[in-house]
């Protein structure tokens, strides 16, 4: 691979499924080293786009190239490393047979299995059958067969869910020593503070098209203050119609809006609503940016954010949690 | 990077190959009920047929009819458990999520369906198997053990764009669809091609219809192991189903659905 080569290249790519459009000119570039997640309220296009790095779609607009090839052709797929949120593991097989098999279909000898069940932690299990695993133990298998084939980038598809606490946190580790050797990673999440915590950067995507891209903080910051609660008489029409609403939720009797122009929003709301009490403007967090930017809580669409618990990005720093 | 350094050695295509072949054995030996109860159905019927006609002379002269009918019954033998199984098995996989895994490894397509094609071969050599056992039980010893090996290697062999039509069903259509789809090309396409009742006994536009199902070159192909007939055109016409059912099985992999 040439040294200037990012290891993703997407450029201007739209993708449909009949009539319904689920990349509307996406760009995303990845150098050696980063991580980059993508963020989005389920049907925003994130599962399209690791479609078209995977190579398991067929770019239909634009162009998408891992180290420089096609992921439509086996040899480009050499260089990447695939973590899928559901394996659907073959019964009869073992972690070590699985491994073994990973091994040789990423062109490497069947011995680089070995370091890799270390790597992931699952050396122990090796002669064990994959599907009696725990869901905890399979999504390790997942991740040492992803790394056998010591891969340029790593694609991880949800690659959390189901994992408590301490097995989410070596998961990241093992990610972090992969991405401290100069693999470059791109995750999908809906947890909107796995993202702040291992990501250098974060890429919204809303209805298939990036509505922003910045690190964790950065992206916070350009939406700071910028979500107006109240109480109010006005009703969501009657909010949304209001310039520079980005969205409108109800929470109890408070209304929240996310705009990025409040002071405009706040003129218009106070001239129409003298009744307007318990006025409050706030920071947002990364899932209220997120959300500000979307229309949609990422916590309600699928995924076990904790709404009650949103990280303040402005000091988030890019560490795997401890 | 910690992982050893990569080499390629020549045979690298033949090494994928074995551990995806080996992966599809190691399924039947683990698991080999599947492989029971696919082969108990053709090996049932088998039974059931020989011990009714087993003292009838044959329609090929000079052969009896035990040995034209491990031909003819034969092909449809192999042709159910190829026509079965291996399309049933990936449109499960492919639910479950597993052959996405495959899709997005290295491995080139051809790779991955020849190795599909071949994991399935132990369920025909099983029905071959089981139906030469009957034979012998019924009418007893009616063929030259080379006689029999040559008919052996033709029913396997040309059972094989079978195995490619059954995996371009089950690249597109659910486990269970594809089982109801492929026994209703199996059933019709085995009596039209004269492998359960001779095709003398079917009406003339049966007959005239017969020459254009590969499962009659096949068992063509297979009689003529044992009497020596000229084979080329059989051949011919199991290639071009080859061709077609190996291309199908090439588009329905590389616009998989998952």
């Amino acid at each position: 691979m040439g040294v200037m080569t990012d290891v993703l290249d997407v450029t201007g790519v739209h993708h449909r499924y009949g009539a319904t459009t689920a990349l509307a000119g996406v760009d995303l570039r990845l150098a050696p080293g980063e991580c980059v997640a993508l963020l989005g309220p389920n049907g925003a296009g994130k599962t399209t786009v690791v479609g078209l790095a995977t190579g398991l779609l067929a770019v239909q607009a634009g162009d998408v190239r891992v180290c420089g090839g096609d992921p439509r052709r086996a040899a480009t797929r050499r260089h990447l490393g695939v973590v899928q949120q559901s394996m659907g593991f073959p019964p009869t097989e073992t972690v070590g047979e699985l491994l073994r098999g990973a091994a040789v279909r990423a062109g490497r000898p069947a011995a680089a299995a070995s370091p890799a069940m270390a790597e992931a932690g699952v050396s122990q299990l090796r002669s064990r059958r994959v599907r009696k695993l725990s869901g905890g133990q399979q999504q390790r298998v997942a991740l040492a067969m992803a790394l056998v084939g010591d891969p340029d980038l790593l694609l991880l598809d949800e690659p959390t869910v189901g994992l408590d606490i301490a097995a989410r946190r070596d998961f990241w580790r093992a990610i972090a020593a992969r991405r401290d050797a100069g693999a470059a990673i791109v995750l999908t999440t809906h947890i909107v503070e796995e993202a702040a915590a291992v990501a250098d950067r974060v890429v919204v995507l809303h209805r298939g098209r990036v509505v922003a891209a910045d690190t964790p903080a950065g992206l916070t910051a350009r939406l700071s203050d910028r979500t107006i609660t109240a109480r109010t008489t006005l009703d969501d029409v009657a909010l949304r119609a209001l310039p520079g609403v980005l969205s409108v939720t109800r929470d109890g009797t408070r209304v929240r809006v996310a705009t990025v122009e409040p002071e405009r929003v706040l003129r218009d709301w106070l001239a129409r609503d003298h009744e307007l009490t318990d006025l409050r403007v706030e920071g947002a967090g990364l899932e209220q940016a997120l959300f500000a930017l979307t229309g949609e809580d990422p916590g309600t669409a699928g995924g076990n954010a904790d709404p009650d618990t949103h990280t303040d990005l402005g000091t988030a720093k890019l560490e795997v949690p401890a | 990077m910690t992982a050893a350094i990569g080499t390629r050695p020549p045979a690298h295509g033949l090494r994928i190959l074995r551990v995806e072949v080996a992966e599809g054995l190691r399924a039947i030996v683990r698991e080999p009920t599947a492989l029971f109860f696919s082969v108990l159905f053709p090996v049932g019927f088998y039974a059931l047929f020989t011990t009714i006609f087993g003292g009838q002379q044959g329609f090929v002269a000079g052969l009896p009819y035990a040995a034209t009918n491990l031909a003819t019954f034969g092909a449809f033998g192999v042709v159910s458990v190829m026509l079965m199984n291996p399309g049933t098995a990936v449109a499960e996989d492919r639910t479950r999520g597993w052959l996405r895994v495959k899709k997005v490894s290295a491995v080139p397509i051809g790779t991955t369906i020849a190795a599909k094609v071949i994991a399935a071969l132990p369920y025909a050599v099983a029905v071959m198997l089981a139906f030469s056992a009957v034979s012998l039980l019924v009418a007893g010893p009616v063929l030259e053990f080379g006689s029999w090996t040559r008919l052996m290697v033709a029913l396997l062999v040309g059972s094989l764009p079978f195995a490619l039509l059954s995996l371009a069903v089950g690249f597109v259509l659910s486990a269970g669809a594809s089982a109801a789809v492929l026994n209703a090309v199996l059933l019709p396409m085995a009596v039209a091609s004269g492998l359960w009742f001779p095709l003398e006994m079917m009406p003339p536009f049966v007959q005239n219809l017969a020459p254009l199902l590969p499962t009659y070159h096949l068992s063509r192909l297979a009689l003529a192991q044992l009497t020596g007939a000229d084979a080329g055109v059989h051949v011919v016409a199991l290639l071009i189903s080859t061709a077609v059912a190996a291309a199908l099985a090439g588009w329905a992999y590389r616009n998989l659905r998952v």
